[in-house]
């Protein structure tokens, strides 16, 4: 028997029982959408989490002085006075701050808001890529003076100033009153500078207010491809400057990428799994009603062997009734998939990412699903004994 | 057309060995048509699924158009199945989701007979046992008699070297069962050879000849002088006489 007759005496073997072909595959239908919308949100997801990644600048690393290292941190093991050497010591540096923060009501004209005040340096506008809105972010001689000069953010500059200009006018922070010289626009990021209100005021002015320490050190290499050899000789210099080793912890925006990438590959792979799981569940229902299917057709069976059915004709329909009820299964849960991923996705408001080898996959493992499943039944049905199978009353 | 020689089979499934067949011997030439008769258990439906290719002796030989059958094996004997033997049950054994054509059509497929070429042939099949106006019905909706000559189409249809109907009209009322005898006639007049199970005389007697079975064994041939002609029973039956059994 040619395999399009095959074909159409399975589908003829599934419309006549529709309801129950459907419930069968229904453990297909599932387990394919939740892989499809699964593995598609997942990659959404990533993507829209590395695009972030970037715009926040795949060039930019961070060091600071690791104090769980156990050993006891000698010295100043960060100073000012580091990044002016960083500067001049590793050409493959572009930018680099000094990072340094606390917690400190802040006053203006209407309002006070306990905000977190961070002392940087001037470059720390170009490492973050600041947009500013208005005046002007402060400069590397109001850093070195340590001018009291201080940067909103528009969430806090809105907060305290009201309709009033912020720009010119006094803040307070704690007592102390500082000038505002500018207002940074919020970043369009989600993973951007965190919804806290912030206030950044030069490093030595707020090392002339909080106490002489420096958090981390902020920069940017010329190149994403540069950053980890650039972050390394500025951890050497650092060294060798305070006399320490192994102290330093430092990581890159491209290492915290790469890491975000494992870990969002790792919760799809988990999930996926999952689904993997029902997926074979689905397969068992699929062998099991098959089972079902050959014991009332075991008259069929001997039918067919009478009119010269061979062990292989009968193993192939029952075969390919089983691949079809899976195909089925499988191109429904596909569509469902495709549509839920899009749905969840619109709902989340990010990007899904449906591949084509997702699809692939999809139809591939339904189809071995098919076959694996409905291996036993068919199998079973072409060893009947047709003199048996003839006899039957059903 | 079918050569038998000292077929034996044995059933060896339960504690005891069931001897069911023992050492039969007989011929049946091109064009005869054959009665089997026997009461249960004599061995006769043993010998039919022999003859049928259902099932293989335990020794002894059987040819079919000159084809050694215990040479063949699985797919052979389905190759035989499917060209020499077209198979008459008592109970019809149609697909009960498949009209008549489609039925009809099933031999061919697994012929391997392309589409246009199973539909004329099947059409041609059903015209000839004089369904042509229910070739689209399903066994459900034609009676017990038209759903048997359905079944006598779908024998007929890749030109077998022999019919094998067992207790055809068991299942029938004597009139339809004369309808299917006068088919049968009809066939073996054409020239098809039939070997036709029953227990009833009165069906026998449509056969030229009749072997009896009795505890495994061919106990008699007997030659039938004159065949009842099945066309002038049902004249004499008239309208109606339904019979125990009937559907």
């Amino acid at each position: 028997m040619s395999l399009l007759e095959s074909i159409r005496v399975a589908l003829e073997g599934i419309r006549a029982n529709k309801l129950r072909s459907f419930l069968t595959t229904l453990g297909i239908i599932i387990g394919i959408a939740a892989v499809i919308a699964v593995v598609a949100i997942g990659q959404g997801g990533r993507a829209i989490l590395m695009a972030e990644m970037e715009k926040l600048g795949t060039n930019i690393f961070t060091i600071y002085v690791d104090w769980r290292s156990g050993a006891q941190p000698t010295g100043k093991m960060l100073e000012l006075s580091d990044v002016q050497v960083l500067k001049d010591k590793v050409p493959g540096i572009t930018h680099i701050s000094a990072n340094t923060s606390t917690m400190e009501d802040v006053r203006g004209s209407k309002n006070k808001k306990y905000s977190r005040v961070s002392g940087v340096s001037s470059d720390y506008e170009y490492i973050r890529k600041m947009t500013i809105k208005t005046g002007h972010f402060f400069s590397r001689e109001d850093d070195s003076l340590g001018r009291r000069v201080a940067v909103l953010d528009e969430a806090l500059a809105d907060e305290i100033f009201g309709r009033s200009k912020p720009v010119g006018n006094i803040i307070r922070i704690g007592s102390t009153p500082f000038i505002v010289v500018g207002v940074v626009a919020k970043g369009d990021s989600i993973l951007g500078l965190s919804e806290e209100p912030r206030v950044f005021i030069p490093s030595r002015s707020w090392q002339n207010m909080f106490g002489t320490y420096v958090n981390s050190l902020e920069g940017s290499a010329l190149s994403r491809e540069k950053v980890q050899e650039t972050m390394e000789q500025a951890v050497k210099v650092l060294e060798r400057r305070h006399r320490s080793s192994a102290q330093y912890v430092s990581y890159s925006m491209e290492q915290e990428m790469q890491s975000a990438n494992q870990v969002t590959g790792i919760m799809t792979l988990i999930i996926g799994a999952i689904a993997g799981i029902s997926l074979l569940v689905g397969g068992i229902g699929v062998m099991n009603i098959m089972l079902v299917s050959v014991t009332e057709r075991t008259r069929e069976i001997g039918i067919r062997i009478a009119l010269g059915a061979s062990r292989k004709d009968i193993l192939t329909q029952f075969l390919i009734e089983s691949v079809v009820l899976c195909l089925i299964g499988g191109i429904i849960g596909m569509l469902l998939g495709v549509g839920g991923a899009f749905l969840i996705a619109k709902l989340a408001n990010w990007p899904p990412l449906v591949s084509w080898w997702t699809m692939l996959i999809a139809f591939t493992f339904s189809a071995t699903i098919g076959i694996i499943f409905g291996m036993l039944p068919a199998n079973k049905a072409a060893k009947m004994n047709p003199i048996e199978a003839l006899r039957r009353d059903t | 057309m079918i050569q038998v020689f000292d077929l034996t089979k044995i059933y060896s499934t339960g504690a005891q060995p069931v001897i069911a067949l023992k050492d039969v011997n007989f011929e049946v030439k091109a064009g005869e048509f054959v009665a089997v008769m026997g009461p249960s258990g004599s061995g006769k439906s043993t010998m039919m699924n022999l003859l049928g290719c259902l099932d293989t002796p335990t020794s002894g030989s059987y040819k079919l158009d000159g084809i050694d059958i215990s040479t063949l094996d699985e797919t052979g004997m389905a190759r035989v199945r499917n060209q020499k033997i077209g198979f008459v049950f008592q109970n019809f054994n149609l697909l009960p989701r498949m009209t008549a054509l489609r039925n009809v059509e099933l031999p061919m497929l697994y012929a391997g007979i392309d589409v246009r070429e199973r539909m004329r042939r099947a059409t041609s099949a059903l015209e000839r046992v004089g369904l042509a106006d229910r070739i689209n019905h399903r066994p459900n909706q034609i009676s017990g008699g038209q759903v048997q000559r359905v079944a006598i189409a779908r024998a007929l249809v890749n030109e077998p070297a022999v019919i094998l109907a067992d207790e055809p009209t068991g299942n029938l009322d004597t009139r339809s069962g004369e309808e299917i005898m006068a088919i049968f006639q009809e066939l073996n007049r054409g020239g098809s050879t039939i070997v036709l199970v029953t227990h009833e005389r009165d069906i026998a007697l449509h056969a030229s000849r009749i072997i009896h079975f009795r505890d495994g064994r061919l106990v008699d041939d007997e030659k039938v002088e004159t065949s009842l002609d099945a066309v002038e029973q049902k004249k004499i039956m008239g309208e109606s006489n339904p019979r125990q059994g009937g559907k």
